[in-house]
């Protein structure tokens, strides 16, 4: 099998799980809800300021829901002793991260098309189409920090412990560019969020090897 | 805490040849350092004019660019540990890497008092207000290598702990320099470089270096004692391992 076919393959068996089991996309779906929900009491809101904090809210649930989808995405293996199981077939450890990392994000990547209709039912107001496009493009370097570091710390004692202290300062050029998309010079930060993509892409694969290789 | 570290009694290692013991060179390493910093101290103080804009607070620069450089030596040291690590599974550049991070923190935690100490009359600071990009990208920098700590403490110690911290080591090297320039292209009020532009006078610059070699003596001083309280307690524990396993085995003999 090449490279691209067990990556999907993992990324195929993680997505039918969740579709049979149906575990972590409504508990998603409804966290996303709640953060909404709380934003409503928690912030000041009006007309004028619900459209000038919709970005950051959408920032912010977009940042604690990878830190839950990337956690789950090698806690589950952990728990059932399955990560062993896949690394001793014969896919090598680095397709079997990318199938991961894919699915992560295609589990994210439902969570924002809850999230991003939802701060426009909650907040009253639609998001700049740039934050959009910015959060997509961000999801798959994202993705592939957070399965790391997901990876990294199912093997520790702290597990979910670790995830978020690790993952969120390393996320942080990702709003930088995200939020640098609303000031007008999206396309140069458009493209930047995309180099970035690519440098963690390529850094994660790099390193994945040496994370799930024991 | 240097006591019986160079085969004293604690330890049953060959011996030294003619070099002096470590807790020696140790000791001749801390008393350097802290002459260097007197030296420095005269350069900062005394020897260097004061700035005719800033006043007596531009002083903080010497301390606060000498421990930054040094802080971001001790992150290379990380990160080099990490790929020899990686490389050949061999522990010593692990164990650098483990010495090197918590002197990296606490100089980047001396940077940034110092810079908020200097912040306070120029830019008249109050962090709810004023926003800076270099201020949060060391924050990013600082997190990044606590969490690097984090790791050692919580994964399983020995290989696994020596591996994923390499990889967070890796990683968070390669992170920095962009958080770095993504903030500094969003804005920023920091001073921009002025030594390798030549705009330091002379008498500055002469201050300035001294500082540096203070600090990165300093640097080195405190990295090397960690080294070697860390081997120390590498040896402590595998001598544990050894004996417990002798009376395990005497143990089992007995019918």
């Amino acid at each position: 099998m090449t490279f691209a076919a067990c990556a999907l393959a993992v990324a195929r068996k993680d997505l039918l799980t969740e579709w049979r089991s149906r575990e972590v996309l409504p508990a998603l779906a409804q966290f996303v809800l709640l953060a909404l929900v709380v934003t409503l009491f928690a912030f000041d809101l009006d007309a004028a300021s619900a459209a000038r904090i919709a970005p950051g809210v959408l920032w912010l649930v977009v940042l604690f829901a990878g830190l839950v989808a990337f956690g789950r995405a090698f806690a589950a293996e952990k728990v059932q002793a399955s990560l062993e199981a896949l690394l001793l077939t014969p896919a090598g450890p680095v397709a079997i991260f990318a199938g991961k990392a894919l699915a992560a994000a295609a589990v994210l990547l439902a969570c924002e098309a809850v999230l991003v209709p939802g701060i426009g039912v909650f907040l009253g107001v639609g998001l700049p189409p740039l934050a959009v496009a910015a959060v997509l493009l961000s999801t798959a370097g994202m993705a592939a920090l957070g399965c790391l570091f997901s990876a990294l710390a199912v093997q520790t004692r702290a597990r979910e412990l670790l995830l978020p202290v690790l993952a969120l300062p390393i996320w942080i050029p990702f709003v930088v560019y995200g939020a640098a998309a609303l000031t007008g010079r999206a396309p140069q930060a458009l493209a930047n969020l995309l180099a970035l993509d690519i440098l963690v892409v390529v850094v994660a694969g790099l390193a994945a090897r040496f994370v799930l290789d024991d | 805490m240097t006591r019986g570290v160079g085969g004293g009694k604690g330890f049953a290692r060959p011996a030294q040849g003619g070099s002096p013991p470590i807790s020696t060179r140790l000791r001749v390493a801390v008393l350097g350092s802290l002459l260097a910093f007197a030296a420095a101290a005269y350069m900062d103080f005394v020897f260097a004019p004061e700035d005719s804009l800033q006043g007596p607070v531009q002083r903080i620069f010497y301390l606060h660019v000498s421990s930054a450089i040094a802080a971001y030596a001790c992150f290379a040291l990380v990160l080099i540990g990490g790929i020899l690590y990686l490389r050949r599974e061999d522990p010593r550049p692990d164990r650098l890497a483990r010495a090197a991070a918590p002197v990296g923190l606490l100089l980047t935690s001396v940077t940034f008092v110092m810079g908020m100490i200097w912040a306070k009359p120029i830019w008249n600071w109050d962090p709810s207000k004023t926003w800076d990009a270099r201020l949060s990208s060391t924050a990013v920098l600082w997190a990044v290598y606590a969490g690097y700590i984090l790791v050692r403490r919580f994964a399983p110690p020995g290989r696994t702990a020596a591996r994923l911290a390499a990889v967070v080591g890796i990683v968070g090297f390669v992170d920095v320099p962009v958080v770095h320039f993504s903030v500094l292209w969003w804005r920023t009020l920091h001073p921009q470089p002025v030594i390798e532009t030549g705009a330091l006078p002379a008498s500055m610059l002469a201050a300035w270096l001294v500082t540096l070699l203070a600090v990165l003596l300093l640097t080195g001083t405190l990295v090397a004692t960690r080294y070697v309280t860390e081997r120390n307690r590498e040896l402590a524990e595998a001598r544990r391992d050894r004996h417990e396993l002798v009376r395990l085995e005497s143990a089992a003999e007995v019918p």
